[in-house]
């Protein structure tokens, strides 16, 4: 009953203990001492997660857990806290540059984005459903402040007003849900609950039904699943691209993770029910989706569109339950760096003291910006799926684990839909390559961070296309490893 | 010596136009690729074919198995060998084109897919090739990127054959999720194992999209005619002689596994049949002599996909050899007249005539491979037809239905002859029809060589067809295991087919009689036809439907947006409830209630309803202080003062915020809502209600944790040695949050700090 400090486990918790404390360290220094360039707290916030990163590697998964059973250091929530710190990190490399082009270069910032990173990572090894929130609650509210980052932009605010507005009620529905999943089985901790759900059966209970439920809205507004997802584009669009980027796999890497270990933690049982509504969501998802990313003329939306389709095809094999929870984690570690390099892409090309990158900009960008351009053209073609990039491989893991699970026509589904997808991916390619300028985009020099964010990505992405061997395995053996 | 012939080279006959240095290690790829094949080619005639095999992602069932068969190895000589022909003549043809490099590296790209393609011997890994091959096709379609013209005859390719590759791809999903394996050796020992599988349908549709697709077959075939803006060696090699062949390769491959069933013979002879007729009457049509050999390769493309259709032994062997055949005459006649476009400026047949004058050694081609086209002994077109003839009428024991599928090939050959006379006669011979955009001067003589090589291929074959008679017959036994199609010969004797050829031949010249009086006119595109159903979906129904949906769905309105969740959470929420069979559960409690707790009840709904229909804001926030109050009067009497105290001290912060940010908008409420909407939204937001109340009804019963104050009052002198029991509460059991109090005051004041001293800076 008493907690005692060996019971917290604090030298588990380094990785997050590392994350967050660079964080406070940040707004210490520059609320008490600092004037001047801010650039020392990207540095900071490189450091903090790389401890955190050494940390998670070097110790690798295990059994035991942290602060009394909240947090689980297993495979799972390891590997899930890897990917998000390596996301994490390059959305530090990401936003140094921008954030001096764009006058906003403040120490807060850095700060913020370690403690969402904070909150994520207790999403990520969460073994009790009030860690859950608290993590989820921490990412979000960084998030909330972080979109409205550009103070003086009209966009930005509106952004932040809204993704606060409707994250309320969010979270408001999961809170009720973890009630009711307390209700239903006497115990917040996943393990338990997992346990006391199985020997009480499934059928019986409204509480355990609508706990369900509530759960999933929670979680699918934070992965921004059609129809929770109205947020989604707006809020993408109106925040500052740095941001957007951060989000768009930040938020999805640790809802992710919370929400696999749901269903292979506690319900597994109700898998027939469960899926099924999973199965819905994604196939909602995925086509309006995409169908909306079509109507796009304007590259930071069309990402934020596509993201959510991409958040859909993950959910193919999230449906599959335990089958699919590798596959989730090996498309997440390949979707950070494409979907960050993209908007990488995008936060270098756009106007100053502008978000948006219209289609017509792209024009000719081929051969005035050949590495960036093929960069981008290779995030492209990866997020459509297309061989030799680790959205193939990605894809076909996740497809195939639905397959493996007897999902076949969600398979389908899925596959139909990266045709769709492939419309607008590419249409970007032929842009750059194929059409001259009109009227020649003014570029400005891409940092050394960026490059080097850039370049980190588009290695990521084709040696994982190339190679995927190893990271596949490890996947595989992460998820292997569940605390249950 | 060497380093004299190169620095002499300028002088001496290996000057070659349009070299570049690259250009020899393609070449030599090509050829190396070539030589490759050719060596293991006694091999896999044999019997024996050669693999590789290397893992490449295991985990995934995906592997870099490459196997050269006799199927294969058909494929894979026409590919590396056309494919040095067209480098070679690429070097005149596209010499002072800008951006060579990029045309030559995806010439290469494309070569090693095609080339990966029929060497997979894991269907994972054939998709992959199948993609790469129309990425490479996309990137030479639309090399010359600054005419519009290319760029949509590029992206049509690329979405038409790409989105076939996709189904393809979910098709090659269920066959795995059939076989357990994407292995081609371990899918093809067992053939018959999917045809007896339910999803047997789905698989066979989604592969028949792939190949159909990139064959060009009815209904897609619209894309090829369009891909010839392509230079016209890419047009040669790629859309004629191999690219566009890959689905056949597929569909030979995979018969075992697919075919032998009435619906892929129902489909592939009514899809292949029409390809044929359709193509062949508009190649009628055409005026440009790349769109006559762009329907023609069509129509021909057409009549194999019937032949494999049909699954008889001589239809499979008259389909690869009309392949091979096809390819070297074919081939031949777009590199003649690629470079008769190249010298005289125009591909109108209407203009072009009497080049005969200026090019004798490419009229000679043109003549030898036309003649194969017309299916003349002793070519290789000829020995195809033959073998056409006699599938078509030993495929039925009806006579009826062997005799009318002999005459619609019969029709579609004769359309060939026809336009076999037009190309090899007609452009060389006949008379010009006005003047040429440019004057012809000495053609290089790499223009002709590669022409003159397919040509005579062509006739070397049909002399001595005992060189292709071994791969074929292997090739047929892999098409349809256990089958034996007879030897391939020129001469069979007096026999029907040989009669039918007598009459193909009379009538193609009478249709060439027809066609001379009435040339054909350029004519606009039909109203209805394939190409405006893709127009229609590409550029009308897709973006309208998906900017209507977001015009719908993303009107940016945050008052819809939270309509939209809480609507969708009552369903997921409510249609789990239901599902589960447990809405009728919940329960009242059949405690009775007494007449305050009802009276603050009905108080607190009028307030709550006062919020909503209040005209002011200053209305509404004081509404809402109505509906705490009435909660804490609630807490009051059900003895919970504590918790009476909290809501009231947050009641009031909350109305004393909320009146200071109101201070700044104006007093009443002016956005007006349509009847309709509001109707709408007093739906969801009642239907969020009771789902929320009936949540808590349900949850009201639960009760299993025993009350904790016990516990401290009995544990914390023994295990704190205090006695008031509150301070050993905040001290020693729960002092971690006590802790975390203190860490929120010290940073709370960390901040304050920090603001004081950002004013104090700013003054």
């Amino acid at each position: 009953m008493l907690p005692t400090l060996s019971v917290l486990n604090l030298n588990g918790a380094v990785p997050q203990i590392a994350v967050a404390g660079a964080g406070m360290l940040i707004m210490l220094i520059d609320a008490l001492f600092h004037r001047g360039s801010r650039r020392w707290a990207a540095y900071l916030a490189l450091l903090g997660l790389a401890v955190a990163l050494a940390r998670v590697v070097e110790s690798g998964a295990s059994a035991e857990t942290i602060l009394d059973g909240a947090l689980a250091r297993d495979g799972l929530g390891m590997a899930f806290a890897l990917v998000l710190i390596v996301a994490a990190a390059l959305s530090v490399l990401v936003a140094m540059d921008y954030l001096r082009r764009e006058e906003h270069e403040r120490a807060e910032y850095y700060a913020l984005i370690l403690f969402a990173t904070a909150g994520g990572l207790a999403m990520a090894m969460a073994n009790d459903l009030v860690a859950v929130f608290i993590g989820l609650e921490t990412l979000s509210i960084s998030l909330y402040v972080l979109s409205a980052f550009f103070t003086g932009d009209a966009a930005s605010r509106e952004a932040a007003l809204k993704y606060l507005l409707l994250g309320a009620f969010a979270s408001a529905f999961f809170l009720y849900g973890i009630a009711l999943l307390y209700g239903a089985s006497g115990t917040t901790r996943l393990v338990e609950m997992g346990t006391a759900i199985r020997l009480a059966g499934t059928q019986a209970d409204p509480l355990l039904w609508g706990g369900v439920a509530l759960i999933i809205v929670g979680v699918g507004f934070k992965l921004a699943l059609v129809p929770f997802h109205s947020w989604a584009p707006d809020v993408y669009q109106g925040a500052p691209t740095s941001v957007t980027a951060f989000m768009s796999v930040a938020s999805k890497v640790a809802a992710f993770a919370a929400l696999v270990r749901l269903l292979v933690v506690v319900l597994a049982p109700a898998a027939p029910l469960t899926s099924a509504l999973l199965a819905l969501l994604a196939v909602l998802t995925m086509t309006v989706g995409n169908i909306l990313a079509l109507a796009q003329d304007e590259v930071k939306r069309l990402l934020a569109y596509s993201s959510i389709a991409q958040a859909g095809y993950i959910l193919v094999a999230a449906v599959a339950g335990e089958v699919g929870a590798a596959a989730v984690l090996f498309y997440l570690l390949g979707y950070a760096f494409t979907n960050l390099g993209a908007f990488a892409v995008v936060l270098a090309w756009s106007r100053r003291g502008e978000g948006r990158l219209p289609f017509s900009d792209l024009a000719g960008l081929g051969f005035r910006r050949p590495w960036t351009a093929a960069a981008l053209s290779l995030f492209l073609l990866s997020l459509t799926g297309m061989p030799l990039t680790v959205g193939f491989v990605g894809k076909l893991y996740l497809f195939g684990a639905a397959v493996q699970a007897g999902w076949t026509w969600l398979a389908i589904v899925a596959v139909l839909n990266s045709v769709v997808s492939a419309f607008y991916y590419l249409r970007l390619v032929v842009i750059m390559y194929m059409r001259e300028a009109e009227m020649p985009l003014a570029l400005q020099r891409a940092g050394l961070a960026l490059g080097v964010a850039l370049a980190v990505c588009a290695a990521g992405v084709i040696l994982l296309g190339l190679v995927p061997g190893v990271a596949l395995d490890w996947a595989r053996q992460a998820v292997a490893v569940v605390l249950s | 010596m060497a380093s004299h012939l190169a620095t002499d080279r300028s002088k001496t006959l290996l000057r070659v136009p349009g070299w570049r240095w690259p250009l020899a290690p393609v070449l030599a790829l090509a050829l190396g690729l070539f030589g490759f094949v050719l060596r293991r080619a006694p091999a896999a005639v044999a019997g024996t074919p050669w693999e590789a095999a290397l893992d490449w992602l295991p985990a995934l069932g995906l592997s870099l198995h490459l196997r050269l068969d006799s199927l294969s190895l058909i494929f894979a000589l026409l590919i590396t060998g056309i494919g040095a022909l067209v480098v070679a003549y690429s070097m005149p043809y596209m010499q002072g084109e800008q951006g060579l490099g990029r045309y030559y590296a995806s010439l290469t790209l494309f070569m090693l897919a095609m080339f990966g393609l029929v060497m997979a011997g894991n269907l994972l890994l054939l998709f992959v090739f199948w993609e790469l091959t129309s990425i490479s096709s996309y990137l030479l379609i639309g090399f010359r990127h600054e005419e519009a013209e290319s760029q949509e005859a590029a992206l049509q390719a690329l979405l038409v054959t790409g989105a076939g590759g996709l189904a393809m791809l979910a098709g090659i999903v269920l066959i795995g999720q059939v076989y357990g394996s994407f292995d081609l050796g371990v899918i093809l020992a067992e053939p018959t194992r999917l045809r007896a599988h339910p999803l047997y349908g789905w698989a066979l549709g989604l592969i028949l999209a792939g190949a159909f697709t990139k064959s060009a077959q009815f209904p897609f075939h619209f894309w090829l005619p369009k891909a010839m803006v392509a230079p016209t060696p890419v047009s040669a090699y790629l859309h004629s002689a191999t690219m566009v062949k890959a689905g056949i390769y597929l569909l030979a491959r995979l018969s075992p596994l697919l075919g032998g069933s009435i619906a892929w013979q129902a489909t592939l002879t009514t899809a292949g049949g029409l390809t044929m007729l359709l193509g062949a009457w508009q190649a009628l049509r055409q005026h440009d002599l790349k769109g006559i050999l762009a329907y023609t390769t069509i129509s021909t493309l057409g009549m194999m996909v019937a032949l494999l259709g049909l699954g008889t032994a001589e239809a499979s062997q008259a389909a690869l050899v009309t392949l091979v055949a096809h390819a070297l005459y074919k081939g031949a006649l777009f590199l003649v007249a690629g470079a008769v476009d190249h010298e005289t400026g125009t591909r109108d047949v209407r203009l072009l005539g009497g080049f005969w004058a200026y090019g004798p050694a490419l009229g000679l081609v043109a003549a030898l491979a036309a003649l194969s086209m017309a299916g003349l002994p002793p070519t290789l077109g000829f020995v195809a037809k033959e073998l056409g003839y006699s599938a078509a009428l030993e495929w039925s024991e009806q006579a009826i239905a062997s005799g009318g599928l002999a005459l619609l090939v019969l029709a579609a050959n004769a359309c060939n002859v026809a336009l076999a006379v037009v190309l090899g006669y007609r452009v060389f011979f006949g008379e010009p029809g006005g003047p040429w955009p440019r004057k012809p001067h000495g053609m290089p003589w790499l223009l002709v060589l590669p022409g003159l090589l397919l040509a005579g291929a062509s006739w070397l074959v049909g002399i001595l067809p005992g060189l292709l008679d071994g791969a074929v017959e292997r090739a047929v036994g892999l098409v349809l295991p256990g089958a034996h199609a007879g030897h391939l010969a020129l001469w069979h004797g007096w026999s029907l087919p040989l009669a039918l050829s007598m009459v193909t031949l009379a009538s193609g010249a009478g249709l060439y009689a027809l066609w001379r009086r009435r040339p054909p006119a350029p004519c606009g595109e039909p109203r209805l036809s394939a190409l405006a159903a893709y127009r229609w979906l590409v550029y009308r129904a897709l973006p309208g439907a998906a900017s209507g949906l977001t015009r719908t769905l993303q009107n940016g309105s945050l008052r819809f947006y939270i309509m939209v969740i809480l609507a969708s959470t009552v369903l997921v929420a409510g249609g789990t409830l239901v599902r589960s069979g447990l809405l009728s559960r919940g329960s009242l409690s059949s405690e009775a209630y007494a007449w305050p707790e009802l009276l603050m009840t009905a108080l607190l709904v009028a307030a709550a309803l006062g919020v909503v229909l209040a005209p002011t804001r200053l209305g509404a926030i004081l509404s809402l202080g109505a509906v705490g109050s009435m909660v804490t009067l609630l807490y009051v009497r059900f003895r919970a003062p504590d918790l009476a105290l909290t809501q009231l001290l947050i009641e009031a912060l909350t109305v004393i915020l909320l009146l200071q940010v109101f201070h700044y908008l104006p007093p009443g409420f002016e956005e007006h809502v349509r009847p309709r909407r509001a109707a709408l939204e007093i739906a969801v937001a009642a239907s969020v209600g009771l789902l929320m109340a009936g949540l808590v009804l349900m949850a009201n019963g639960v009760q299993f944790a025993p009350p904790i104050a016990r516990y401290y009052l009995e544990q914390s002198a023994p295990l704190a040695h205090g006695h008031n029991v509150v301070n050993v509460i905040l001290v020693d059991f729960r002092g971690y949050d006590t802790l975390g109090e203190i860490t929120v005051l010290a940073t709370a004041a960390i901040g304050v700090y920090a603001l004081l001293r950002v004013r104090r800076r700013k003054a």
